[in-house]
């Protein structure tokens, strides 16, 4: 992975300082709320409803077992001893102090980590696939462009005060577990037919009161482009999104207005002025950045843990079915990759404790290289587990409570923290996951229903991503009282898609009972091997919704 | 309100001219407002002064990118600190080849004005109630930059 050099370093360093100075003459009275909401904003912290809340960078969600460590050792010394890991990959805690967020900056800087532009309106963390680097079909592994991106947005002057927050996923094949086409720009490694690789880019995606999937606007840019032609995008919006409307600031909403092609046109002349700038790319940076992420010294002979594999997987059946469900192929014979479920029986969906944060480090030092990943679901990647240790990891996991066979399944929730935690929610979302779960405890009963994704936000910020999910729930208010309005048919894949309310919203107490009548149809109508997003796209919202609705008599 | 040029505050040494006094001053070395300008260009680009035009996020900075010749100074307007349009327009003047005083105004303040003067701002109009001695600190507090600047449009990995 991308370690500092003196330059990074010195930077993050800088930035810490002068942050701890913002945070001084705020409170020495020197700048006023206004302007220190959106100095802190850009460096993670905002003000909840009980406390804080600071948002740590995971630069497109690789850490090593050092920063975990630190992870774990911050929640003990400045919060209460767990963190959070959000859909865009980032950890938040939930009860620093403000006076203290400096010092926690400073500890995080030690081992190259940071809170910079994590929000605020300008260049968020950039995300990307958590199997970059090993699926088999991948046309090339995203995550050098990801720092190379990195480093480009990293305090960029000229775009700290953009009209709205600014998202960049990318994708490194035809698969997509980014959500990239639901951010503000999308980037798709391809191939062209000369069989140059370059990317596929998409703009105008988002969320929240508006959803709109991104549109295209160019097959193939060259490697060597993107940069100039990201600046070439940025300023286009920085100079015509909408300031007058918070809710009609991002670009989404400036590509919708001005239409793909007018949007495009302005691109392209900016884009022909700056092209050939200093902006552009070299060979040598772009190699440099890449040796980085050179494939980790895998072992000859971890293929002979194969056959041990399968007699543990004969000899267990709870063992088998985290296996099945928890992990997935590598493209080098003899690893696998573990999805490390942080989405456990009645416990808030991303949450892990100090305790856990620390295992999770060792484990990664035994077993996967010291490399842990974040992922755009709320869990962790050990990325190259060898199979004759998989038995052994599953079992500490199992101990530590990380190790439910959930991965994929209707409990794998993305929660957002709704009104336990955050100002902006119309309704709690902890206490519905924890009754979804309750409800659905039983895992062959999930093992059945199969693939399917639930996302759940509190408000219309759609934090959760509910839009995209296959059953999205959407927390609203209604008189006082928290009610959930439905979804159906969304996906966040490759495939994307937005969901269809099915009709008017439910109240608190009836949301997983509600949900059971939706997979009753589904169990009822599907055809062989049909999993539920594609029994839903071919029957339509309207069983569904009379299932649902039917009255009782 | 001072000035801060290179960062020392100097006196201003420009007019601000409205649409009465224009005719009084043009022979001066003015500010006008970007709607005079768009009025009266002809006239101004031949007056004997030197010109500076005042511009918001809102004006077609095309319009100053098609007289640069004739002007020595823009003055961008910020009128909220988070409106950051103005860090474009100046990016833009410069890289246009633009060598005269590209000047903020209006709500600049302490925590804006290294990104700013990275974009190409060499002189600040600080209101007076945010104005200490202590703000000549903002500058370089970041030593080190990923991205080209108007000073020095390499960046991190040309440099
Ligand atoms: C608790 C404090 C939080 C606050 C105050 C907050 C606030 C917001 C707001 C206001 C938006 C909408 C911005 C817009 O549409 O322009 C938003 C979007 C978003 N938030 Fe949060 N959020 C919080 C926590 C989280 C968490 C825990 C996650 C991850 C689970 C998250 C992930 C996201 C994502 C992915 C979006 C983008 C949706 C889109 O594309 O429009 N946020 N957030
Ligand atoms: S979706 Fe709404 S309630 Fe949930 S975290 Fe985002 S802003 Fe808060």
């Amino acid at each position: 992975m991308y370690q500092y050099n003196e330059q990074d370093q010195t930077l993050i360093n800088a930035r810490v300082e002068q942050y701890r100075d913002q945070t001084r003459r705020f409170l020495a009275g020197e700048i006023p709320d206004e302007e220190f909401r959106g100095l802190r904003l850009m460096n993670g912290l905002y003000i909840q409803r009980q406390a804080p809340m600071l948002r740590i960078a995971v630069p497109y969600g690789l850490m090593n077992s050092v920063q975990v460590r630190k992870l774990a050792d911050i929640t003990r010394k400045y919060d209460k001893n767990y963190a959070h890991f959000t859909t865009r990959t980032n950890v938040q805690l939930n009860w620093p102090k403000l006076e203290e967020v400096p010092d926690i900056l400073a500890e995080l800087a030690e081992v190259q980590m940071h809170a910079i532009q994590t929000s605020g309106n300008c260049l968020r963390n950039t995300t990307t696939d958590h199997f970059a680097g090993i699926i088999p079909d991948e046309i090339e592994d995203p995550r050098p462009w990801c720092e190379i991106i990195r480093q480009w947005t990293t305090l960029h002057p000229e775009f700290a005060y953009l009209p709205r927050k600014f998202k960049i996923a990318v994708t490194g094949g035809p698969e997509d577990r980014a959500a990239s086409q639901v951010h503000d720009i999308g980037l798709h490694m391809v191939k062209n037919a000369a069989g140059e690789v370059g990317f596929e880019v998409l703009v105008g995606g988002g969320l929240g009161r508006t959803p709109v999937i991104g549109k295209l606007i160019r097959e193939f840019l060259p490697k060597r482009d993107l940069l100039t032609y990201l600046e070439a995008i940025l300023r286009v919006y920085n100079l015509n999104g909408r300031r007058d409307n918070k809710y009609k600031a991002r670009i989404k909403i400036l590509v919708n207005a001005l239409g793909i092609e007018e949007f495009s046109k302005r691109v392209e002349a900016e884009w022909e002025i700056i092209r050939s700038t200093e902006l552009a790319l070299t060979d040598d940076y772009i190699a440099k950045i890449q040796g980085y992420f050179e494939p980790h010294p895998y072992a000859a002979d971890a293929v002979d843990g194969l056959s041990v594999l399968e007699n543990q997987l004969d000899d267990n059946a709870e063992f088998r079915a985290w296996y099945e469900r928890n992990t997935r192929e590598h493209k080098i014979a003899g690893y696998r990759a573990v999805v490390i479920s942080l989405k456990p029986h009645l416990k808030p969906p991303g949450d892990i404790t100090d305790v856990q944060l620390d295992a999770v480090a060792d484990l990664a030092d035994t077993f996967n290289f010291g490399e842990i990943r974040s992922t755009h679901d709320q869990n962790l990647v050990f990325a190259h587990v060898a199979a004759g240790d998989l038995y052994t990891l599953w079992q500490s996991l199992r101990d530590l409570n990380l190790a439910r066979a959930n991965v994929g399944t209707l409990t794998d929730m993305i929660v957002c923290p709704g009104y336990d935690f955050c100002s902006l929610a119309n309704a709690h979302t902890l206490g519905v996951a924890e009754q979804i779960n309750e409800k659905f405890d039983d895992l062959d009963y999930l093992y059945d229903i199969g693939d399917i994704k639930l996302n759940m936000s509190g408000c219309i910020n759609a934090c959760a991503h509910h839009h995209v999910a296959h059953i999205g729930i959407l927390g609203v208010d209604k008189g006082g009282e928290d009610y959930y309005q439905i979804t159906l048919g969304g996906s966040s894949r490759e495939d994307a898609s937005l969901g269809k309310i099915i009709g008017k919203s439910v109240p608190q107490a009836d949301v997983a009972d509600t949900v059971e009548k939706i997979l009753q149809v589904y169990v009822e109508s599907r055809l062989e091997d049909e999993r539920f997003i594609e029994t839903v796209r071919r029957i339509g919202v309207a069983p569904f919704k009379e299932r649902v609705y039917a009255t009782v008599n | 309100m001072p000035l801060l040029i290179n960062r020392a505050v100097v006196d201003d040494s420009w007019l601000l001219v409205d649409e009465d006094n224009l005719t009084a001053h043009i022979n001066e070395d003015i500010v006008v407002p970007y709607e005079l300008f768009a009025q009266h260009l002809e006239q101004l680009v031949n007056a004997e002064g030197k010109l500076g035009v005042r511009i918001n996020g809102d004006q077609a900075l095309e319009l100053l990118l098609q007289h640069l010749d004739a002007l020595s100074l823009v003055a961008i307007e910020f009128p909220a600190f988070t409106d950051g349009r103005g860090f474009s327009f100046a990016r833009m003047l410069r890289r246009a080849g633009f060598a005269g005083q590209i000047r903020a105004e209006g709500d600049v303040t302490r925590d804006r004005l290294d990104h700013m003067q990275r974009c190409g701002f060499d002189a600040f109009a600080i209101p007076d109630e945010r104005y200490s001695d202590a703000i000549l600190s903002a500058f370089d507090e970041v030593p080190v930059h990923y991205q080209g600047s108007a000073d020095d449009e390499r960046p991190i990995f040309r440099q």
